[in-house]
This record gives structure tokens, sequence and C-alpha cells, in this order.
């Protein structure tokens, strides 16, 4: 019995270090195995030939296998390559740290911001700088910076070098958030649109109070909701944009409180115009108008309350991204989009909103290049290849033929979703890259854009006349053209995680109990302890370097 | 005799009662959420996450499970857990057991040495990154050998059975033994192993467990998809469906398709990955049954 | 069987033999060994990273020495007397409640006698260990959100309508220690349903001869049998005296509870999502890990002089 357990166990251990061996010879250069082969998709027109290389890209979780995209393998035939793909769709984070402090990176990384410009300074020597294969090999990249020279800004780090491509992809609107209201509700109850803060309650208490929805019951409608407030800062949907009430122009959602207002960075979390709007928010929750799982409720659940039941509408005042995403296909037509609110009838301060053309537009660091590559040259024609604005359009909406239509006579139409039960934006994401792929529209490229998109552009008409009155010399905060060093960057982000710990607390504190006039002052005092004043000292820095330097 | 005998008689019935309202109670606080579960995994998610879904299903559909099975990936997974699963315990068997035995015998003058060692390792780790470049450097990285070699050894696993061994073992047992001349393996596989069934069920049912619910390893040291265990695949699905979670719905993700369904797959998704390990425990629970150690010390 | 009348071992000591014994002995713990020094040993020269700054150019050894930098950065930043404070106390209800309950249970489930209502209750007990963090999250923000969930309608109509346990700081706590109850009570208990299968049955027979009540047989015989493993376990948990999960906490937290679900573990995650702080991420988790283990190890030391049983 010893001797048959000694030689299990020698046997076990031997096979084992074996296997482990062998396994891992086998894994230099790459693994082709099997699987992955088959994920890859196979370059039909046989292999031989064609430069091998290896890619991660973090894709959006709906979105289908890379190898059913058309357009893809088209790409990767005219580049000459034949790329093994990994595909992400959660915890990069958690993965990232370990392949890059391992030095294990493929040679390509796709993806927004997959790899940032913390990483670059970290890792010197992990990733390729791109100028020159820019210059030799990727005219349509330099087609996008001569064209749109604010996209070479983006993509040059403090040293000068260029580790990632941005992406420009022009037709998004220049907001991320719009307001809606129930005119069903208003036309039932006999009420005007409201333009003020003032009127806006009353509208909500007569919401509350009356059979708004005209079901009988008077008491279940939600008269006021909003999107879930992260424990990290502030972000679109929520009511951070009453602040455009009172002057304050919001740039990418100023999750973190930060704005910028003639030329000067501020921070609206110690700003008093913000202490005047929680002090409305909460007057109104406490007279019951908003939803009281405004704070507890996920995103789902967030979504799900809007689309009410069957024709019954639930919800009377919200902000989203678009009227079908936020209340479903049955209750858009019950909603209206508004412009921005005044603080009260006779305000005179300029409206504002929250300004996202940039965010929304322009993303940084989508493709990334491994300095170990073996084949540069061919790595840089792929990525070329994505940079050519009818591969691009592809990229965005999907291949063409089953997502856009070939006019004929050098236009385009994106065509309506092929599945008729899934709605333009799912069907987008589903089918390619989408917002998470490297690409540049140029604004010479004729496309009919979709009906999800046509109608973004509708809404957001009357938050136009705020936003066009925006100075974008001196009132946004131009947040992805700026790099900060590695020593700002950690010293800033260290400080902000303490702020947002104290801020998003209270705020939600005094929404809910009040009690923001008591607390006021050793609130302020300490977000000044936390660190306030150096970030807001920092970034003014950079921010008036990066005037100067750009002629603004 | 009688009246006391009588007496007894009520108490107990008292104290069954007593004891069998508190597992009705339980049961229902138990049973009623993983209920939940199964009737929300076929339900519209929007009237799952509102409130209406309470004593049954409602606004009925298999989408969620339609969803995970037609996933490829989801076969490749369970074939791959399997694997490792019943590879892995059973190296961590073979591991554990026999060091846990040695670390019991009061004669092993080495073993309050080496259990400081080990326990020592349960609190500090070198962390993520060395653990991954020594697995880069055993070249163990996106082989299968990740999900088996490394960490066969749980200190926590150790101790339970090593505790079991002095404590349920009884003396007489190993001196005769050892007064016959038994060699510490003959007796080890001989007499202890048989005796100690319900321990290793239930460090068998810790490892098999433990090896079927990881997901970490294979996110971060495997590359391939074809390696990939079950846990990521489900990991990854139900993610996929909790898009919304993250908020903004910016670019145009509108709510609408796969929003009705979102909870759905999250409830499917603990069914699924459960639903094997269920079927398991029943075989391990009767090495529990009482009196496994009779006969083997009389007098 | 012949019953031993001379204690093993007291003949005169041949060397040879208890050599070969030993040797035996360390044969059997060798795998185990080469494993955990290979795969908890080796890596450890990463704990120093949390006195050195962390420089990829020059590897993980190659950083600028920062002495005990991180740790002070630490104990005087702006969270950290908050920080112990909810992470404590967290990690302490955990344990004062979270401990008795399977050892309860167990004893529980031993005395029902009906055999297939018994499987049925231990199975459908262990059920929830399974459910992913993610999913019982979830779970517990449809069950208890206090307008549409089941919880929250017996709450209203209990009168406390108004109280959601979601939202208060109050009720983070109890919501978290008592749905890790509910989640792991039934899988912790199994051990504890082994060690008492080991009883001899016969023990029971001769108490019930001798008159003694249920709750005597429970104290007398079905508690001491547990005693050793109890001791244990408890040892252990000791050093998880400064420990609360991450993704549990994390998935729990929203604004307004966040001054109490602010916890170590959190911190150091936002740490490290906005920039690579390795270093300070390190130093912090070496500081928390610090704690945990004296703690252990003063409950070891305390084991070891009250009763024999003890981790070493």
């Amino acid at each position: 019995m010893k001797k048959l357990w000694s030689a299990v166990f020698a046997v076990c251990l031997g096979g084992a270090l074996l296997s482990g061996c062998t396994g891992g010879g086998g894994d230099a250069g790459g693994s082709a195995d099997g699987g992955a082969a088959s994920a890859s998709g196979g370059s039909g027109g046989g292999s031989a030939g064609k430069v091998k290389l290896t890619a991660i890209i973090t894709k959006h979780p709906l979105t289908q296998e890379l190898s059913k995209m058309k357009w893809l393998q088209e790409a990767e035939d005219r580049a000459g390559v034949d790329i093994q793909w990994q595909e992400v769709t959660a915890d990069w984070d958690q993965k990232k740290g370990a392949l890059l402090a391992g030095g294990d990176i493929p040679d390509l990384i796709v993806g927004p911001n997959a790899i940032t410009d913390a990483d670059y300074a970290q890792f010197p020597g992990l990733f390729q700088d791109l100028t020159d294969l820019i210059a030799k090999d990727a005219p349509n990249v330099q087609a996008m910076f001569d064209e749109k020279p604010e996209t070479k800004i983006i993509a040059t780090q403090t040293d000068g070098k260029i580790y990632g491509l941005p992406k420009y992809q022009r037709f998004w609107p220049a907001t991320a958030t719009r307001q809606y209201i129930n005119k069903q509700w208003l036309d039932n109850l006999g009420l005007k649109m409201p333009t003020t803060w003032d009127e806006l309650f009353d509208v909500l208490t007569a919401f509350k109070e009356k059979d708004a929805n005209g079901d009988g019951d008077p008491n279940d409608e939600i008269p006021m909701d909003f999107a879930p407030v992260g424990t990290l800062g502030f972000g679109y949907f929520q009511p951070t944009v009453l602040l455009g009430s009172e002057g304050i122009t919001l740039t990418d959602g100023s999750g973190q409180g930060y704005f910028v207002e003639d030329g000067q960075i501020k921070n609206f979390l110690v700003d008093e115009r913000y202490k005047k709007m929680v002090e409305f928010l909460n007057k109104c929750f406490a007279a019951g108008l908003i939803n009281p799982e405004v704070f507890t409720q996920d995103y789902t659940k967030f979504q799900s309350v809007a689309r009410g039941t069957g024709d019954k509408a639930k919800v009377g005042f919200s902000w989203g991204w678009e009227v079908t995403d936020r209340f479903g296909n049955t209750l858009a037509p019950q909603y209206a989009s508004m412009a921005p609110l005044k603080v009260s009838a006779d305000s005179t301060v300029p409206l504002s909103w929250d300004y996202d053309y940039n965010s929304l537009n322009y993303g940084v660091n989508m493709v990334t290049m491994s300095a170990k590559t073996k084949d540069k040259d061919a790595a840089m024609r792929f990525i070329n290849e994505l940079y050519d604005p009818k591969v691009s359009m592809q990229v965005l909406f999907g291949s063409l033929g089953t997502n856009i239509a070939d006019n004929g006579d050098g236009s385009y139409k994106v065509l309506p979703p092929a599945d008729p039960s899934m709605d333009p934006g799912t069907w987008k994401w589903t089918s390619t890259w989408a917002d998470n792929g490297p690409m540049y529209i140029a604004d010479s490229l004729k496309l009919t854009l979709g009906t999800d998109m046509q109608s973004v552009g509708q809404q957001t008409e009357p938050l136009m006349d705020a936003i066009n009155s925006i100075d974008k010399n001196n009132d946004v905060l131009p947040g992805m053209f700026i790099k900060y060093s590695k020593e700002d960057n950690s010293a800033m982000s260290l400080v902000n995680t303490n702020m947002m710990n104290l801020a998003m607390a209270k705020f939600s504190q005094w929404v809910t109990k009040g009690g923001i006039d008591k607390e006021w002052d050793a609130y302020v005092d300490n977000m000044n302890k936390a660190g306030l004043p150096q970030n807001l000292k920092i970034m003014q820095k950079y921010y008036d370097d990066y005037k100067s330097k750009n002629k603004m | 005799m009688n009246a006391f005998a009588g007496k007894r008689a009520n108490g107990e019935i008292g104290f069954h009662l007593f004891i069998a309202l508190l597992c009705a109670l339980i049961f229902l606080i138990v049973a009623y959420p993983l209920y939940f579960v199964v009737i929300a995994s076929v339900s519209d998610s929007a009237l799952v996450s509102t409130g209406q879904v309470t004593l049954f299903p409602k606004g009925f559909s298999t989408f969620g499970y339609e969803e995970i099975f037609k996933d490829a990936r989801i076969w490749t997974g369970y074939r791959n857990t399997m694997v490792y699963t019943l590879l892995g315990t059973f190296v961590n068997l073979l591991f554990t057991l026999p060091a846990a035995y040695a670390l019991s015998r009061p004669e092993f003058r080495a073993r309050r040495l080496l259990m400081f060692i080990f326990v020592v390792t349960m609190f500090f780790n070198g962390g993520l990154i060395p653990t991954y470049l020594l697995m880069k450097g055993l070249h163990l990285t996106n082989t299968m050998w990740v999900f088996i070699l490394p960490f066969s050894v749980n200190v926590f696993n150790l101790i339970i059975t090593r505790t079991f061994f002095e404590t349920s073992l009884p003396r007489e047992l190993y001196e005769a033994a050892a007064i016959d001349g038994c060699s510490h393996f003959k007796f080890f596989t001989k007499v202890a192993l048989p005796l100690s069934k319900a321990i290793v069920s239930v460090i068998g049912l810790y490892y098999l467990v433990a090896h079927w619910n990881d997901f970490f390893t294979g996110l971060i040291y495997i590359r391939s998809n074809s390696l990939q265990p079950l846990q990521i695949v489900l990991r990854d699905i139900l993610l996929s469906n909790q898009v919304f979670s993250q908020g903004a719905g910016v670019g145009g993700d509108a709510g609408g398709y796969a929003q009705r369904y979102a909870d759905q797959i999250k409830y499917g998704v603990i069914i699924v990955s459960t639903l094997p390990i269920l079927l398991v425990y029943p075989f391990i629970q009767k090495y529990f049954e009482k009196g496994v150690l009779i006969g083997s010390v009389k007098g | 069987m012949t019953t031993p009348t001379v204690k093993a071992g007291a003949g005169k000591p041949n060397p040879f033999r208890s050599f070969r014994r030993h040797s035996q002995l360390w044969l059997m713990v060798l795998p185990a060994i080469v494993v955990i020094f290979v795969f908890n040993y080796v890596p450890m020269y990463g704990i120093q990273l949390a006195f050195r700054e962390y420089d990829f150019a020059k590897g993980l050894t190659g950083g600028s020495w920062q002495g005990l930098h991180y740790f002070a950065q630490f104990i005087h930043s702006y969270m950290f007397a908050d920080l112990m404070k909810n992470t404590a106390f967290i990690s302490l209800a955990t344990i004062v409640l979270g401990f008795p309950a399977p050892i309860i249970l167990a004893l529980i489930l031993n005395q029902v006698r009906w055999q297939r209502g018994k499987k049925a209750l231990q199975t459908v007990v262990y059920m929830p260990h399974f459910i992913s963090i993610v999913v019982m999250v979830g779970l517990l923000n449809v069950l208890l959100s206090p307008n549409t969930g089941i919880v929250g309608h017996i709450l209203q109509s209990l009168g406390y309508g108004d109280v959601n346990l979601l939202a208060s700081t109050r009720a983070f706590v109890p919501v978290y220690v008592l749905s890790d109850i509910w989640q792991h009570c039934g899988w912790n208990s199994i051990i504890y349903l082994a060690a008492l299968s080991t009883v001899d049955p016969q023990l029971y027979d001769s108490a019930k001869i001798d008159g003694a009540s249920k709750w005597q047989t429970i104290g007398y015989i079905d508690f001491p049998a547990l005693v050793p493993t109890i001791i244990i376990l408890f040892i252990l948990s000791m050093g998880n005296v400064l420990s609360t999960g991450f993704e549990k906490v994390f998935l729990m937290q929203n604004t307004l509870n966040l001054p109490v679900s602010e916890v170590i573990s959190t911190y150091v995650y936002k740490i490290g999502i906005l920039s690579n702080q390795f270093s300070y991420s390190a130093a912090i988790g070496l500081f928390n890990t610090l704690i945990n283990f004296i703690f252990l190890f003063a409950m070891n030391a305390i084991a070891r002089r009250v009763s024999s049983i003890s981790l070493w």
C-alpha cells in the first residue's frame, strides 16, 4: 500500500512538472492554441505571408465576438496582418496591473483609455513612441492631426512623445444630459412648462398631490428622480446641471466639482451657489417631491422605474441621455425636453449647462503599441486602416452592407437595426466596437445618421441657446487636453479621493435630512484641510500653461 | 420510575417542538430568498426590480437561460472547471492530508515551528505582482496547471484537518499499532484515513468548492478563452448585462432591449453555476453520519 | 485487537527506528512545505514594496528606499481615524455575531431526528454560500427596498414605514453582518456537524440512561466535542479582526452610508484605481495584516496557556 502511494505520488509530481514545462514551452511567443485561433476567425485567404500580431481589446459587454465583424477582417487583410484578439469585457483594472508590472503586454491594446497617461509615466520603456511610425506608415492619422490639431494635443505626453492615439467621432451632441418633463401630465393638470426653480417646485407639488397620470390614484406619481449618485463623485443625469441656472458651466459632468469661470479654476463643492442648489433639493425632498429611494437604488432600477407600467407613466421630471433610452419606447411620446431653468423669475445670471462636447467626441489613448512588437510597421499599418474615415464609420456603426448603406454617390447612410426588436443604440453596441474603438470621422465624410442620433440632436435643441453662449476659451475645463506630471497627478488624486468621501456623503445627507446651513462652514474647512487649495493651484498652473501654449 | 420517565418524556416533547419550530423558521428565512432567485430568473426583470415579483414568476421568459447557454463558451467552461476541480482537489488532498497527519503527531518535534511558518503565510504575502512574476517564471501562466499546482495547500484546511487528527484519533489506537511495528505510512493509510471519512469529505468539499468558485486565477493568469473556467464565462455574461449599473448611457446604449432581461441573467447565473455543486453535497453528507468511529476502540 | 499494557515507545530507545519514523513524517509533510515555500515565501520579497518607491524601470527591488514614509503618510492622513474605526467595527461585529451562529445551527441540526427533513434542511441552508457577491448585493437591494421589497413591506406593516435599511448609517452594519450570517452560516456549520458526527453514539445512550435532559446532553456531550474545533477556528477568526471583504462593502456602499461604510480595503481600492499607487497601497495592506497577525499571535498564546489546543 505504501509502495502504491509513493508510486502514485511520484508519477503525479513528475507528470505535473513535465507538463508544466512543455505547456510553458508552447507558451512562448503568444499562445497559439485551438480555441484562440478560432476566436480570431482565421484569415480566409491563407495566413501565409501575413504578420501575426497579438492584441487586447476592452470592449463593451454587449459587443459580439470580433470574428463576426466583417469590416475588421477586411481591415486586417488590407494591412497584411493576422491579429489574435483577447477580448476583455470585465475586470480590466485588475488584469491590467499584473499585466503591466509583469511586462507582459500584447502588441496592441485597444480601448477607451485602456492604458492611461499615468501608466505611460509609470512604465517607461514598455510602450512604443509612435511619432516616427505615424510619419512613415499612417497617413490617415497624420490627416487627423492636420485637420483637427487638438487631437495631436490629446496624444502628446509631457515628454513630447506619443504613446496612445485619440479618436474623434464628430457627430455627438454638445452635452450628455438632457432635461425632460412629462408634457402629458402638464396638460392633464392644466399647467404651464416651468421656467424657474420656483415654478418647477410648484409643478412638482401638483404632480405629487394630484392624479397626474390619470389612473385614479393621486399618490403613485414620483415627481422627480435622478441618476444614482456614486461615492466617487457626480456624473451625468444628475441635479448638478441645475448649477447652470446659477451661471456655472460644468465640463464633462464635473464629477469632482472642478469648473472654470473666467479663466479661473474653481470647485463648486465649496461654492455658495452649490449650497443654494442643495437647499433647493432639500426643500423638494422634504416635500416628498423626490423619489425616496434616489440614493439607494441602482442604475437598473432607476431606469426600470421610469418605464412605468404599460402606458402609465411614473416619473414626472428627470434627466437622461435620450427620451426613449430614459423612459422606454411606450412612454417616450409623453415627454418633452426642456431648456435650462432660471433660479427665479428676476434672475439675470446668464444660463449655462454641462459642456460635454469634448468627452463625447474625443477619446484618449484608444490604441497603444507595445515597445516589444516585432513588426512595428505592420502594426502601424493596421492602425492606419482604422483611421481611414470610411473604415472609422464602420468601427463606430458596423460593417458596410449590414449596418451602413453605400448610396453610390460617395455618401453613406446608417441603416436601422436588422433586428426590429432592438433599438439603434443597442444594435450599434452589439455589432461593432462603437465608441470604444479608435476612429477618425472626418468632417468631410458624408454620413446620414440613424434615428436615435437624430432624435438626440432634436432633443438638445432647447439647450442650445445656453450651450452656444458658453465661452469655450474661458469657461470650459479642457480636461483631456492637459497632461499632468506623474507626481502632480498622484498628489491630486489622493486629495480628490479624500475630498469625494466627505463631499458625497454630505451631499446626500443634506438633501435627505437638511442641515446644510449649520454645517456649511465646518464642511468647507474640512474640504480645505483635505487639500483642495493645493489641487486648485496645481490645476490653475497647468491650465494657464495650456492656454498660453495654444494661444487661447 | 414510571413517573420519572413520564416527566422526562414531556420535557423531551417540549424540546423537540422547540427544535422543530426553530428549524421551520430557519428554513423559511433561508429558503424564501433562494426561491426568489429561482422565480426571478424566469421573470421580466423590470417587474422584478420594482418589487412586483413575490411569490410567482411574472412576465415569464427564459431569455436569461437562453443567453447563458447559447454562449458557446459555457460548455468549454463547464468542461474546464470539471477538470480543474477534480484534478485540483485530488492534488490538494494528496498534499494536505499526509501533512496534516504528520503535524498531528506529538512526537514530531518540528511541528510547532512548521505550523508557525505555515500560518504566517495566511497573513503575509508578497502581493499580486511578485506572484505573477513567479508564475510567469515557472511557465505556469496561460496553462491549465496554474489552476492546480499553486497554493495547493490551503493552510486553513490544513489546520482543521490536523486538529481533527489530533483529537479524534484515540491514542490507544496508534499505540496498539506501533507496538505491532506499524509505520506511520501504514497507520495513516490503513487506519487513520478510513476512520477520518468525515474530515476527508469536509476538506475535500472545501477544496472542491474553492476550485469551482475560483475566478481570480483565470482572470489574472489566463489569456486564451479555451482555458477559461466556468466562473469567468459566467462573470463575463453577468457583467455584460449589468452594463447599466455603471450608469451613464453615453453614446447611445439605449436601455431598451437587454434592459428587460438584465436581472434574469443575473439570477440565472447563480442557478447555472451552483447546480452541479448541489448535486455533489448529498453524496458527501452520508459521511457525516454518526458513529463512524464505532468498533475501532473496544473495551 | 490486543489491549496494550505497556505505553508505546517505553522500551529502550532505538535511534535508527525513531529516525526512520521521523523521516516518514518529514516525507509526508514535504510536498506541503515545497508548495508553500515556492508559492508563498518566494514572492514575499514583494512586501518590501511597502518600504520602497515603486519604480518599474528598476524592477520591484530597485526603487528608492522610503522607510516608514508610506506608513506615516497613512497614519497622518485625513481618513485614518475613520477608516480604522469603520473597519474595526464591521469586522468585530462580524466575529461576535457570526462566530457563534454556525455552532448553534450545528447543535440544532444535530438534534433533528427526522432524517429526510434534516438532510433537506442541511442542503437548503448551505446553498446561499454559493451566491456570488454581486448577485447577493443585488438581492439585498431588491428585497430590502422600502417601497418594493418584501422586507420593506413587512417593515411597513409593522409600522416602521419610513425606515430605509439601505440608506441609514445605523442600518449598514447590521444589514452587512446579518446578510453575511444568512449567506455563510449554513456552510460554516458543516465543519461543526462533521465534528459532532464523530461522537460515539454510546455516549448518548449512557446519558439517556443516566436521566440527562436534552439540554444537559447538548452541554455535556455535544458541546465538548466541538471545543477543539471552536478554539482553533476562534483563534483564526482573531486574524480577521481588521479585515472586511472588499467586494461586498464596495457594492453596498452608497453616499448615505459612506461615513460608516468606508473601510481600509475600499479606500485602498480607490487610491489604487485613480493612480497606480502600488507602494502606498502595499504599505496600508501591510499595516493592516500586521495588526491582524498580532491579534492572532496573542490569542494563540492565550489558548496555549489555557487549554491544550492551539495553532502552534
